[in-house]
């Protein structure tokens, strides 16, 4: 967000190409601004034009995801499961640590379901390559537990990508805590509400875990998190534990999927702009949704006309990251304002010139706003 | 204890590994290889970024033109090594067949029907192929977008900078400043992507001014002004094809000339630029298939002469009039050879007074705003004599941009945002050569409009707004263009065009752009009747 403030955006287009022309005008008829994030703001003929860089690997990196993504997306809405894997990098897990962090898979044994946990490796050595699951993390100090959703849309990804694997290891060291990567049932062979199901038993199982406790009370201090599906996951998995009175300390959501059936501004500004169109959302939730339903069903839109209000529920307070060329934007920030008027606590952090999965790479200003944000979200202090 | 753990039996050589997969050390040669792209599972080198995001783009475009080779590609490709990204993509794109070029266009307007004249070939069914790796050399590298580095963005952002600078030096006539410029400005160049984007435009621009100051303005000397009758018409053809620019003013104007020639039986078109023609065989066959049959068409077509001894205008007529009998269309051309518009007098064009006579000119009006104020200027005679045909319509096509203002650094600012959008709108353009020849003819314009002035100077585009007052004032009215003309344009652009052109509607008139700018923008005027102009006494034989 740094310098987005200081220019007023009466009315901006953001230009389809990555690259455009930028035109200094002599004298009075144009106007340029380099901001503090390295962006260019440029006044010509009364619009606003903002110039985006994004690096070239990340845009590297998530072109390839979208061109993979649409050969294996069938316009009947069947969807190559085989050529998914196939072409999903994967990384095993590793007991050793590799920058402080190690990890490793558990199988629960009621659902079948994969985690994967990573821990901050122990600052003893003889102790690298052990796991002692009879201990809880710490008798003196709170240790939180992050259940991380991974994104994907509900269809792809898994808790052994590549991509997510390295970003789980970057959330541990960034907060100290434990990281549990919930491996839920995807679309469209497991549709609603099988994530929601899995994220609630990864919850449960996550609870029931003595040696995931830490502190002088000796529980479990948990988080939930997620990026696109995975934050909308993280959302009903929190609404159902605050039903069940199950204690969440807080819930990150990275640019949350949510959705609903009329088409906002931000969606038909930015349809097809950056990696993302509308056509792939309605087919991911059309993969996603009870068949026959549209994306007013709460769990697509959970503040919408089928929603219901969360006043008086005992919600955790929620970081909400939304990024500014994410066509989907309006329906966060609708969360944002459905979470206000529930009278529940939530910090919006808006990253104007942020693209889907700008996390995935720390090349950018954002991911590193991003990571202080969720370090202060996570610290066991506040 | 239940643990399950891959790794354990992956082997545990990852403990000296300093990446977060437990991949072997890296090897010498992969020691290029992008770091953070390693981290999400691919190997590639980072020398290799740019071209294999502009492969990924290619890929894009290729998966969006042939929808029905997708889903075959989907099921029946072979993937191999998804991790080495740069051969994922090139056995991808071995797979897809260069998309079919549709060069000869042709909508019935009054039945919306495309009628296709050559022919051209539909998709050939491909078979799937076998994963094969396309040496780098022999793709025909064609970035449709560019992505940027912040470095290399700055560079642009000088590169900007510098040629207003330059361009204002010209100005004051300081020229010594202005060549040191040229000159830091070349060696910039070398530091972008002169291919496309800021670094193409620029490198034309730069070309613009160097030529202006080192062999002033007479516009004589070097390639790129001159050119012969025969290259001129080949590269108008390339940049037909390769935007829609042309296609659109074509077929607005066809499609107004169309409504005014209802009910006359005898109807005269006098084409300003006949090129190759390329306007005509749509207008003939919707007169062919005109309710109540066609009428008889004349057309006269007036183009430079052709030194050589070639009466290309005589062939191309030749051609048209074969493509009418064919159709059953009464048709009789006549070539006028004139180097200059203004040369043309009305009793070459032979008007018969019961003929509904249509003037059409496809940016050609701006050629006559040139003027030497010891003599008539040239738009007002030819306007006067326009007028005293009493057409049934003049549709004027032109430019919409202002470049024909007297500041020359007005003009160069403006001919710079121009011509980087037109530029832009290119990089839409898939087809070689059609692309490359069509920059070339791109490239003819702002040479003349950078580097030229007086009467070398004929590139003096003026805004739809300027046009409307001049017309207005030499005695037009305004035809407006309704709205089936924009349903159709807007086909048009479905039809042949890549996202991102728009057409508008503007007071009757009908603009197409690239995004929110407007490129060129078609109107359609009638003369207002006084007594003088309402029955022409030329004679055929008399000249004026």
């Amino acid at each position: 967000m740094a310098g987005s403030n200081e220019v007023n955006l009466n009315e901006s287009k953001v230009l389809f190409f990555f690259f455009f022309f930028i035109f200094i005008l002599c004298g009075q008829l144009g106007f340029i601004w380099k901001l503090e994030n390295g962006d260019f703001v440029l006044l010509f003929n009364s619009f606003w034009y903002v110039v985006k860089v994004v690096p070239l690997n990340t845009w590297v990196l998530i072109s390839n995801f979208k061109l993979a993504y649409n050969l294996q997306r069938r316009p009947d809405g069947t969807f190559n499961r085989d050529l998914s894997e196939f072409l999903d990098r994967k990384v095993p897990a590793n007991i050793n640590p590799v920058d402080g962090v190690f990890s490793f898979d558990h199988v629960d044994g009621a659902t079948g379901l994969l985690n994967r946990v990573y821990q901050p490796s122990s600052h003893n050595e003889a102790q690298w390559g052990i796991v002692d699951l009879e201990k809880p993390l710490s008798k003196t100090e709170i240790v939180p537990v992050i259940i991380f959703f991974h994104g994907g849309s509900f269809t792809h990804s898994s808790a052994n990508s590549a991509i997510y694997d390295t970003f789980c290891r970057r959330l541990v060291n960034v907060c100290q805590a434990v990281v549990v990567s919930v491996n839920y049932r995807r679309s469209p062979e497991h549709r609603y509400p099988c994530a929601y199901d899995d994220g609630w038993a990864a919850l449960k199982w996550v609870t029931s875990r003595t040696w995931l406790q830490s502190g002088k009370e000796s529980k479990v201090y948990v988080y939930l998190a997620g990026d696109s599906s995975g934050g909308n996951i993280a959302h009903h998995v929190a609404a159902r534990a605050a039903e069940a009175d199950v204690e969440v300390l807080g819930n990150i959501l990275l640019h949350p999927m949510f959705g609903g059936q009329i088409r906002t501004e931000s969606e038909k500004r930015l349809d097809g702009k950056y990696f993302v169109t509308l056509q792939d959302r309605d087919w991911y939730w059309r993969a996603y949704l009870p068949e026959g339903e549209d994306r007013d069903h709460p769990a697509c839109n959970p503040f919408g006309p089928r929603g219901k209000s969360l006043q008086g529920v005992k919600f955790p307070k929620s970081l909400v990251v939304v990024a500014g060329l994410d066509l989907i934007q309006d329906w966060q920030l609708a969360y944002v304002e459905g979470l206000r008027r529930s009278g529940q606590d939530v910090r919006l952090l808006f990253l104007e010139k942020a693209t889907i999965g700008f996390y995935f790479l720390p090349n950018n200003d954002h991911f590193y706003i991003l990571m202080d944000e969720i370090k202060n979200f996570v610290n066991p202090n506040c | 204890m239940v643990l399950y753990d891959s790794a354990m039996s992956a082997g545990s050589s990852s403990g000296s590994s300093s990446s977060s997969s437990s991949k072997p050390p890296p090897s010498s040669l992969q020691q290029d290889i992008d770091g953070l792209l390693a981290g999400a599972g691919y190997k590639v080198r980072s020398s290799e970024l740019r071209q294999v995001a502009q492969r990924l783009e290619r890929l894009e475009t290729a998966m969006g033109n042939s929808p029905a080779d997708l889903s075959q590609l989907a099921s029946d490709a072979v993937h191999y090594n998804p991790s080495d990204l740069a051969s994922w993509v090139d056995s991808l794109l071995s797979e897809f067949t260069q998309p079919p070029c549709q060069s000869e266009f042709m909508m019935d307007p009054v039945t919306n029907q495309p009628v296709v004249n050559n022919g051209w070939t539909t998709n050939e069914p491909h078979a799937p192929q076998v994963h094969q790796n396309i040496p780098y050399e022999q793709q025909n590298l064609n970035p449709q977008l560019t992505v940027v580095t912040a470095m290399e963005e700055d560079s642009g952002i000088r590169l900007v900078h510098m040629l207003m600078t330059c361009a204002e030096c010209v100005q004051r006539g300081d020229l010594s400043l202005a060549t040191s410029l040229i000159d830091d400005m070349q060696g910039l160049l070398t530091r972008v992507n002169t291919a496309c984007g800021i670094g193409k435009v620029a490198s034309h621009f730069i070309d613009a001014l160097s030529r202006r100051i080192f062999q002033g303005i007479g516009g004589g000397g070097g390639s790129i002004l001159g050119g012969s009758a025969y290259e001129n018409e080949i590269l108008y053809h390339h940049f037909y094809e390769a935007c829609p620019y042309l296609k659109f003013a074509h077929f607005t104007a066809n499609q107004a000339i169309l409504e005014a020639f209802e009910g006359h039986d005898c109807v005269h078109v006098v084409d300003f630029n006949l090129m190759h023609g390329l306007q005509w065989p749509a207008l003939i066959q919707a007169l062919a298939l005109r309710p109540g049959g066609p009428p008889l068409l004349r057309l006269t077509g007036i183009g430079p002469p052709s030194p050589d001894g070639r009466d290309s205008l005589r062939e191309i007529g030749l051609r048209l009039a074969e493509l009418a009998r064919s159709v059953n269309v009464r048709f009789a051309f006549r070539g006028v050879a004139a180097s200059r518009l203004e040369d043309v007098k009305p009793w070459m064009l032979q008007v018969n007074p019961k003929e509904a006579v249509a003037v059409n000119s496809i940016m050609q009006l701006h050629r006559l705003l040139g003027s030497d104020p010891t003599r008539t200027s040239p738009i007002e005679t030819v306007l006067s004599w326009i007028r005293s045909l009493n057409p049934k319509i003049m549709t004027v096509v032109e430019q919409e941009a202002n470049h024909n203002q007297p500041s020359f650094l007005d003009r160069f600012s403006e001919a710079l945002y121009y011509y980087s959008t037109m530029f832009d709108s290119l990089e839409a353009c898939t087809i070689q050569p059609e692309k490359a020849l069509a920059e070339i003819y791109i490239q003819k314009e702002i040479a003349n409009v950078v580097s030229c002035e007086g009467s070398a100077r004929v590139e003096r585009h003026e805004p739809l707004a300027k046009w409307r007052t001049r017309l207005n004032g030499a005695g037009f009215r305004p035809l407006p263009l309704g709205s089936n003309a924009f349903k159709q344009a807007s086909m048009l652009l479905t039809l042949f065009s890549a996202e991102g052109y728009a057409v508008e509607e503007n007071e009757g008139c009908l603009t197409l752009g690239w995004h929110s700018r407007p490129l060129i923008a078609a109107s359609a005027w009638q003369a207002v009747s006084d007594s003088a102009a309402e029955f022409p006494t030329w004679d055929n034989r008399q000249p004026s």
